[in-house]
């Protein structure tokens, strides 16, 4: 009996994909109207689309770019945030600015950047970078905020450096809390890249997306919603296996994001 | 923390905005930005004063705003509804809970299209997405908050005669709010993004709309005046939220 319950709640997330997809169909037969396919008709459109291999070409190329922007954003936000977390400081100085720049939509930026660098990779990674630096930024902060003074003290009597007590003491320390930033980072990634390709009309998955739209191919609009949603949801698993992995020694606080979604 | 340090903090604090003023100010009065692509941060300022005077900006503002609100109550609503009811009852629990896993993760924006081809170009594509944005945020640290609760307190209350349906009200819904509140805030910014977003994508009006009209027309200063406007507006809605908070948390131990 008990695996049957393990098995049943290991594929509950399933059951929920079908059930929803199930819910679609429904209102879709109902609704019955030609800028609402059911969600068979939708399913059917994928193939055609992943099959193409200019559109195919145009989502990895997204995904190049999210990858990018998001190894960067991670690279310099973690550091920051950590400093900001042990130094009342370095606190101080970078609070208000991230206050101020926090309900900009970054994605908005997009024009601005655009009249600057261009329509091409650069500005959309740059903006990419942007989205997820302060989620990160964030909760790196928070984390180094909270890593236990007494330990810190017991290194520094040891002879360990500042700079050494920052990598071997509160980054380890801070982890769990930073992997919850990268884990809404990459949602943010994802979200910030269908914003940009939608803002700036040239190639990727938001341009493809938002071009059927345009075009009244209802069938390809609804088949990308499932494919991006799906690259949402398959990240976030992914992501959540690693940092399980990572930080086995921490008690799962939550299964699921809890800020920003 | 006392006040000297208070204000240490701030004056620290102004350093690194006054900074990134100066260089926008030296970039364009150096010469390495033409006026066109980065207008002078006076100019940009004077534009905004000299805007916010007009009914018609005002106008825009106040659709915006209306967005941002209708789809923000929604969301707070049925995230603290939903919330409880995961954490009350394990039946609802377990039906809630794998669809939350699967619907959070999900980028909403790639949504839009479907809101908008079933509810139209009004106000209402708009407002469902930014009731769906910041949804999640409130609802998951309302069901945090209220699956936290102490126990003893519940024990307490049904001791001295409580309904049960009265504890929900009386004693876990006061016990989550500090945590209902974080993620009031976290759904109140992700609606200035989100509603700023739409308005981008496709409208007629609000904040939005101007920074894509501005765009297509090449007018540096009215790109940046909406896009300083909505991050005011989150500031200012940060505020009252605050505000709110450490009224409604007031005798909580540090808020």
């Amino acid at each position: 009996m008990n695996w049957v319950r393990g098995l049943l709640s290991r594929l509950a997330p399933l059951w929920a994909c079908l059930g929803l997809l199930g819910l679609w169909q429904a209102a879709a037969l109902i609704l019955n109207t030609d800028s609402f396919p059911t969600a068979l008709e939708a399913i059917r459109a994928i193939p055609a689309i992943l099959g193409d291999k200019e559109s195919l070409i145009n989502i990895l190329a997204s995904l190049r770019r999210m990858a990018i922007g998001f190894s960067l954003a991670v690279a310099v936000s973690i550091p920051l945030g950590l400093m900001m977390g042990r130094s009342r400081g370095v606190a101080a100085f970078f609070n208000p600015l991230l206050m101020v720049i926090y309900p900009v939509p970054k994605a908005a930026l997009m024009p601005i950047i655009m009249l600057w660098l261009g329509v091409g990779d650069i500005a959309k990674t740059l903006v990419i970078f942007l989205g997820v630096s302060l989620p990160v930024i964030y909760h790196s902060f928070e984390g180094a905020k909270a890593v236990e003074e007494k330990m810190l003290w017991s290194g520094a009597a040891m002879g360990m450096s500042a700079a050494k007590r920052l990598i071997r003491i509160v980054l380890p320390a801070a982890l769990p809390e930073i992997l919850t930033g990268c884990r809404t980072g990459i949602v943010l990634a994802l979200i910030t890249m269908v914003t940009s390709e939608m803002i700036a009309r040239q190639s990727g998955a938001g341009n493809i997306l938002f071009n059927s739209l345009d075009m009244g191919q209802y069938d390809t609009v609804y088949a990308m919603i499932i494919i991006i949603g799906a690259m949402g949801i398959g990240l976030d698993a992914a992501f959540e296996r690693l940092r399980a992995r990572l930080v086995k020694w921490s008690e799962p606080g939550f299964d699921i994001p809890l800020s920003f979604a | 923390m006392n006040a000297r340090a208070l204000s240490t903090d701030i004056l620290l604090g102004i350093v690194p905005i006054a900074l990134s003023l100066a260089l926008w100010q030296a970039i364009v009065s150096f010469g390495y930005a033409p006026v066109t692509l980065l207008p002078p941060p006076g100019t940009v300022f004077m534009r905004l004063l000299q805007q916010l005077a007009t009914t018609g900006f005002q106008e825009e503002i106040a659709a915006t705003l209306f967005r941002l609100f209708a789809g923000f109550a929604i969301a707070v609503v049925l995230g603290v509804v939903i919330g409880l009811a995961a954490a009350a009852s394990p039946a609802i629990n377990a039906v809630v809970r794998p669809i939350v896993r699967v619907l959070a993760p999900l980028p909403k924006v790639a949504l839009y299209p479907a809101f908008l081809l079933l509810l139209g170009f009004g106000h209402e594509s708009k407002i469902i997405l930014v009731a769906a944005d910041a949804l999640f945020p409130i609802l998951l640290s309302t069901y945090y908050g209220a699956s936290t609760v102490e126990q003893k307190l519940i024990w307490s209350a049904m001791a001295a005669g409580t309904p049960r349906w009265q504890i929900l009200f009386k004693v876990v819904l006061p016990a989550a709010m500090p945590s209902i509140l974080t993620g009031c805030r976290i759904g109140l910014v992700i609606s200035c993004i989100v509603v700023f977003l739409a308005e981008m994508i496709t409208s007629t009006d609000g904040l939005g709309h101007l920074l894509v009209t501005a765009a297509r027309t090449f007018q540096a200063v009215d790109m940046f005046v909406p896009l300083i406007t909505i991050s005011l507006l989150g500031l200012i809605l940060n505020g009252l939220l605050q505000a709110a908070r450490s009224y409604l948390l007031r005798g909580f131990p540090e808020v």
